[in-house]
């Protein structure tokens, strides 16, 4: 997980960024994991971008569209579907970066490596219902306007429906990584993030009534079912990268409890690619 | 100072046990707050329809249940109390009367589930069976996740290798969240007309 080492290491440059950033390539035995950390932070900012502001398909529309509104929807949002969704089929691998980096953090604690595989396993299936089945409904859709509208309101209700209503699969994996934080020795995360990832849990729960109702709160555009579940996804995912970062920051390639990280004005042991930020 | 001493003059400086879980509580209440909100929102655009349907639920088991649970949070209190003065027996006690409260509960809710059921209101009869259906069963969620929390409790004070005070303290702040919890929805869903 280390860059190669080249015996004594060479002082960290000041100036430029570049050169910065070329000696933490080359000299920083963290190189890895900060580029795992950064692919979540800019994938995160590039599907919030994506999914809200170029395919407009979040927040989600109203269930309750009828056939006529729904050709409409497709026709509203005709390029930015297909262009979109086609950045999404583009970069969708990077998840599989995103997991491993967050399946570290369960490798590095004192649990069994069984948390950290299920965790790999249940993200990776995520994806499909999370992010690629919905994309791809809806491309076909925006491609194939011309079909019979009872058609595209099937796929605009697949789409919506396996994004919204498949919520188990995240819900599992919070309760994964929940019970990893809370018997893990190795203090790799505080307590209170085990608890937080059930509270993430519980809201995954409120989600499934948008498989019945197609107005109201528990609908899946509803203040319940989405906007709640939302707000506190954003929450835990603000949180968890916050977290992973200190651990990186924290990590020393060991096996027993991550130490904490120096106080502030006390010496640093050496650089790393944190510094460039 | 010794280890112990230590700790306790540290936890007495803030929260009883750990104070993680005291931000799930915080967090929770949080979450709780929002769905509140949306549901006195949503019941103030149609006030009739509420209270309407407010009739045909069973004050008595509302009553019933809100009781078993504060008795059951009683004897929670009284198990750390137990714990705190070395009475480990009486703290054991005090848990596994907490755990038959809650099972009490638990059994009563599904009772009452099963009887609106079978009287025609389910999930979706109108929005405040809605409303009625997830906030309950939101709650229930936590009850059987308490159930979990209290078998931990249970299990510290079974070994006197473990017995960790802490621990119990923690489990018993759960285990209170779910009463207060419980009490706000009495009241939204029962008695606010």
């Amino acid at each position: 997980m280390s860059a190669p080492s080249t015996g004594a290491m060479p002082e960290r440059p000041s100036g430029s960024l570049v050169r910065k950033v070329a000696w933490h390539w080359r000299h920083d035995e963290k190189r890895e994991l900060w580029i795992g950390w950064w692919t979540l932070v800019v994938f995160y900012n590039l599907y919030g971008l994506l999914f809200f502001v170029v395919t407009r398909t979040q927040p989600p529309p109203q269930p309750s569209l009828d056939p006529a509104g729904i050709v409409r929807w497709f026709d509203d949002r005709h390029h930015g579907l297909i262009y979109g969704y086609a950045i999404v089929f583009i970069v969708g691998g990077a998840t599989a970066i995103m997991n491993a980096t967050l399946a570290y953090s369960m490798r590095r604690m004192s649990v069994s490596r069984a948390f950290a595989y299920a965790y790999l396993v249940i993200y990776a299936l995520a994806t499909l219902p999370g992010m690629l089945l919905m994309g791809i409904a809806c491309t076909v859709g925006a491609m194939r306007p011309d079909r019979d509208p009872e058609l595209l309101s099937w796929l605009y209700d697949f789409a919506f429906l396996s994004f919204e209503g498949t919520m188990g699969v995240f819900l599992v994996g919070s309760l994964v990584w929940m019970a990893a934080v809370l018997l893990d020795r190795n203090r790799v995360f505080p307590k209170w993030f085990g608890y937080l990832n059930l509270c993430n849990a519980l809201t995954e729960v409120v989600v499934a009534p948008a498989w019945i109702f197609k107005s109201g709160a528990f609908a899946w555009d509803g203040t319940i079912a989405w906007w709640t579940n939302m707000g506190v996804f954003v929450t835990y995912t603000a949180v968890f990268l916050t977290l992973l970062r200190r651990m990186i920051l924290r990590e020393d390639f060991g096996t027993g409890p991550l130490p904490d990280l120096p106080r502030e004005g006390a010496p640093q042991a050496s650089g790393s690619m944190e510094a460039t930020r | 100072m010794t280890t112990a001493a230590r700790d306790t003059a540290g936890r007495s400086r803030f929260v009883p046990g750990q104070p993680d879980m005291w931000a799930f509580v915080l967090f929770e209440s949080l979450v709780f707050t929002v769905y509140f909100t949306v549901y006195l929102v949503h019941r103030s655009q149609d006030l009739d329809l509420y209270r309407q349907s407010q009739t045909h639920l069973d004050l008595h088991i509302g009553v019933f249940n809100t009781l078993v649970l504060l008795v059951s949070s009683g004897s929670m209190a009284r198990c750390v109390q137990a714990a705190r003065e070395c009475a480990y027996r009486t703290a054991l006690t005090n848990a596994i009367w907490t755990l038959l409260f809650g099972f009490v509960f638990f059994v009563s809710k599904v009772f009452e589930w099963t009887t609106e059921i079978e009287r025609g209101f389910t999930f979706s009869t109108n929005e405040f069976f809605q409303f009625y259906y997830f906030l309950t069963a939101i709650h229930f969620l936590h009850l059987l996740i308490g159930f979990v929390v209290l078998a931990v409790g249970v299990r510290e004070l079974r070994s006197p290798a473990r017995r960790s005070q802490e621990t119990i303290e923690t489990c018993a702040t759960y285990w209170h969240t779910i009463d207060y919890l419980w009490v706000l929805i009495f009241a939204l869903l029962y008695v606010v007309r």
